[in-house]
């Protein structure tokens, strides 16, 4: 099976979305998927967070945003990542520079991160991938 | 066409209509067919390309209104 590799660098919604969307996408089609959450994009993954928002560049789509979301259209972030990672097919790693940066340690991230990791790991997980994104 | 099981992901945005076919065909028997019943434009296509990727059997997608029809034929 295929692999995707994805870099997640933001944990505003506008991309925090997208990211779940191809990585569980992927999973339940079969693929592996490695995801790397650095930067803002590590604060995701702190035990229950919530997204702020959009992006402030995209700031006057957000009511369309909330909308669909309160219709039930689009579906919670989160609620998207965990059918991925409930199909085994996810591997979620956290950046540990990026954790060091925030000051935070471990026990403050959810548990479905599988790893603490640096960039040259990530990179060995990864380097056989078919499809690979940054996501910022 | 005659569906063993039907799912309901109408209205939902993409990757919902997905995660829900993958998720009922997982618990459906080899053989058994699923109709997948959508409105995201993009559905027909991914669950086509979907099938193809894991093995299942794309058998068709109609279009009755402004839904979907999609189905899909579960292999061992």
């Amino acid at each position: 099976m295929p692999k995707l590799a994805l870099i997640v660098a933001s944990e505003k919604i506008d991309k925090l979305f997208p990211a779940v969307t191809l990585g569980t996408t992927a999973a339940v089609s079969g693929w592996d998927v490695e995801m790397f959450f650095t930067f803002w994009g590590l604060l995701s993954l702190k035990k229950g967070f919530q997204p702020s928002g959009v992006s402030l560049d995209y700031k006057e789509y957000e009511p369309r945003f909330s909308e669909a979301f309160a219709s039930g259209s689009i579906p919670d972030w989160r609620t998207v990542l965990v059918q991925g990672v409930s199909t085994g097919k996810i591997r979620i790693y956290a950046c540990s520079a990026s954790l060091g940066m925030f000051g935070m340690k471990q026990e403050d991230l959810e548990s479905y991160v599988n790893d603490i990791v640096g960039a040259a790991t990530f990179l060995s997980k990864a380097k056989d991938s078919n499809v690979s994104l940054f996501i910022s | 066409m005659n569906a063993d099981i039907v799912v309901d992901a109408k209205y939902k945005s993409c990757p919902g209509p997905m995660i829900a076919l993958a998720e009922a065909v997982g618990k459906a028997r080899p053989g058994q067919v699923v109709k997948l019943l959508a409105t995201d434009q993009g559905a027909p296509s991914d669950v086509k390309e979907w099938a193809s990727g894991t093995g299942h059997e794309f058998l068709a997608a109609e279009k009755s209104g402004e839904v979907y029809e999609i189905y899909v034929r579960v292999t061992g």
